[in-house]
């Protein structure tokens, strides 16, 4: 590096810190007061160094360790560039002039040409995951899919992290008096050991029906991305397709990997994109597995369009049943987040009064909203 | 103590351990402005290890704790000796000390239980303290570890804040099964381990078998990169690669056709289904 006097380097690396806040890096003038330190520690001098030692103070994981190596490659090779004369700044007011007269750049990330709008999508601030969240998942562009897998991923971790904290059994409880005294008669009375009571342990279990008919083609891989997401949190997910025909899922989605579980499922599962007949499916359900599956620590969650097929009357009355043997019947539609949408499909309809709950499941956001029904249980 | 970065990494290869300029640079920063380091990677890439070699370079001792489900302050910082403090009471039953006096005595350093953190702040001379694992215990875990972090001090109730004697040189590693909190990050350096290069690889082989042929030991890491490129359950780190390169030894494979191969995975495979892929891709593995 060419600095050689202390102020117009402070100046030039305080216009880098901004830069790196104004691209959501994590810098504050902690972080700040550590990279002069690490600086005055000799790394000053050498271009990699500076970078490894800056990397480790700015950066918390390895995405934000790659949009830090390219911050740091534009602004200093613009740096040295600028003395080349090479360098144009499109927004003047961002210029200061320090004392001894060399120009110093302060507010680099302002400036926004269209190589760097990419840029700036890649490294993804908070305001690009914001929009995200409320992307609708059939409106999803070709660029954005992966960013809002990846986000969708991060956020349905934490949330189903959450519950199963939540509903993991607790530490010990208080000292149980009476055993604690059976137990210590051979020291004298003297209470060498203590037991402790127990927490009951709740067992909390999530059903899922997954509507994977024709109508909810574009939800459906979303749907099932947060499915894999729950199952590989939560213990207790049993998860089902239905179209035309039910289909239990649960043990393809133990694959750590989402792409191997969908190779399996698309196997295994041949009512992909067909017909829906809710009412029929769920009376196999009702059939075969509620009886096993069902008690009052379940909570069960329908996750379809609604756009039945089938008889209104046998919707009715399988969901009727299943309310029966549940703790908590959820249905979430992905219609239901569409402006003016209204529930008057025969279906939907007769179902309504029967749900406990009936929400929106068209973004990540409506998805998280789960995470209030679900501990409430 | 050392000057620069480059320093280390001759120091840090004597001692058997291959790091890179941008570890080393870490690692100086790490010691330097004695900041906690947390690493992050992949099992297998040499966390742990550094660790352990970072306290052979300061030639002094490693405590480390390992961190699980459920790991409560009782377990890493401190416990009271309850069945001591109790025949305590029973000697002194008879003594003249006041309640007080008596209190005072049984909740006093001696019936105190170090566990590794205390013991880590109360040493003579600064130790290397590794937290191992860090992404498998609690949150509250972590968040007590905050305080200890970043004042280098410990609160507890009956005795007040224990300050650090000396500080220790704290390395926390992570496989990243969870996100860890911010303010955690916020504390420490970081610094993500990847896989090594092929140069690096290799040279790590030699270090730990230099027996080993170098062609022979270029095919293997040859193929070890190429099984990782595979995306399986379990990629093979470099724990994996010096335990295949020792089983070879031992086997006395000397060509890596697809028999030594086969018969030499159980040592980078951990699962039927990694193995399964592997060995219906053979040919594209073996290059």
């Amino acid at each position: 590096m060419h600095y050689t006097d202390h102020s117009s380097f402070t100046a030039a690396f305080l216009g880098f810190a901004q830069l790196c806040r104004a691209r959501k890096l994590n810098v504050g003038i902690h972080e700040n007061q550590e990279a002069m330190l690490a600086a005055v520690q000799g790394l000053w001098g050498d271009f990699e160094l500076f970078r490894y030692g800056l990397k480790s103070i700015f950066c918390t994981s390895s995405d934000e360790g790659v949009a830090f190596d390219k911050l740091y490659d534009k602004y200093w090779s613009e740096k040295m560039g600028s003395i080349k004369g090479k360098t144009t700044f499109k927004n003047q007011s961002n210029l200061i002039k320090d004392s001894k007269g060399s120009l110093v750049m302060v507010g680099i990330g302002n400036e926004e040409d269209d190589n760097e709008e990419t840029d700036a999508r890649n490294t993804a601030g908070a305001n690009t995951k914001e929009t995200l969240r409320k992307t609708d998942f059939a409106k999803v562009e070709q660029i954005d899919s992966q960013l809002l897998e990846d986000l969708a991923e991060q956020l349905w971790r934490q949330m189903s992290l959450r519950l199963k904290r939540k509903y993991k059994k607790g530490q010990k409880g208080n000292i149980h008096i009476q055993s604690t005294i059976r137990r210590n008669i051979s020291n004298g009375g003297t209470m060498l050991n203590l037991i402790r009571k127990d927490k009951k342990q709740q067992k909390y279990k999530l059903i899922i029906l997954l509507d994977v008919s024709g109508s909810m083609d574009k939800y459906s891989f979303y749907l099932l991305k947060f499915i894999h997401t729950l199952r590989a949190n939560f213990d207790h997910v049993e998860a089902f397709v239905f179209s035309t025909r039910l289909i239990q899922i649960t043990e393809f989605l133990n694959r750590k990997n989402l792409r191997e579980s969908l190779a399996l499922l698309s196997y295994h599962a041949h009512n992909w994109s067909s017909g829906t007949k809710i009412g029929e499916c769920l009376k196999t359900f009702n059939d075969q597995f509620a009886k096993r599956l069902l008690n009052g620590k379940t909570l069960t969650i329908v996750l379809s369009d609604g756009l039945d097929t089938g008889e209104p009357e046998d919707l009715k009355r399988e969901l009727d049943k299943i309310k029966l043997r549940t703790k908590k019947l959820v249905w979430l539609n992905p219609l239901k987040g569409m402006t003016g949408y209204q529930p008057i499909q025969r279906g939907m309809k007769t179902a309504l009064p029967v749900l406990h709950h009936f929400g929106a499941a068209h973004n990540i956001e409506s998805l998280l909203a789960l995470e209030n029904i679900l501990s409430d249980a | 103590m050392f000057n620069h970065p480059s320093e280390l990494i001759p120091r840090l290869d004597e001692l058997g351990y291959v790091v890179d300029q941008e570890l080393a640079t870490v690692l100086y920063l790490m010691l330097k402005l004695e900041k906690p380091l947390l690493l992050e990677g992949n099992p297998g890439v040499g966390k742990t290890e550094a660790a352990y070699i970072l306290a052979s370079l300061l030639k002094t001792d490693l405590i480390r704790l390992q961190c699980y489900e459920g790991l409560d302050v009782h377990s890493a910082v401190y416990e009271w000796n309850y069945q001591k403090q109790l025949l305590a009471i029973k000697i002194q039953e008879q003594s003249d000390l006041s309640a007080a006096q008596k209190e005072d005595l049984i909740f006093s350093d001696d019936y105190l239980l170090k566990r590794p953190l205390l013991q880590a702040i109360t040493s003579d001379r600064p130790k290397v303290l590794l937290i191992d694992e860090i992404d498998r215990a609690d949150e509250e875990f972590e968040a007590f570890l905050l305080e200890l972090l970043s004042a280098f001090q410990i609160s507890i109730p009956e005795m007040g804040t224990i300050k650090a004697t000396s500080k220790p040189f704290v390395i926390l590693t992570s496989n990243r099964t969870r996100e860890l909190s911010d303010a955690l990050k916020r504390r420490c350096l970081y610094f993500w381990v990847p896989y090594p290069s092929m140069e690096k690889e290799l040279k790590i082989i030699h270090k730990h078998l230099p027996e080993i042929e170098t062609q022979l030991a270029r095919e293997m890491v040859g193929i070890i990169h190429r099984i990782r490129a595979l995306k399986l359950d379990k990629s093979p780190g470099i724990a994996e690669t010096i335990d295949w390169a020792k089983g070879i030894l031992a086997l006395g494979i000397t060509k890596l056709d697809k028999e030594g191969f086969e018969q030499s995975l159980s040592c980078i495979l951990k699962s039927t289904n990694d193995v399964e892929l592997v060995k219906g891709q053979i040919d594209r593995v073996l290059g």
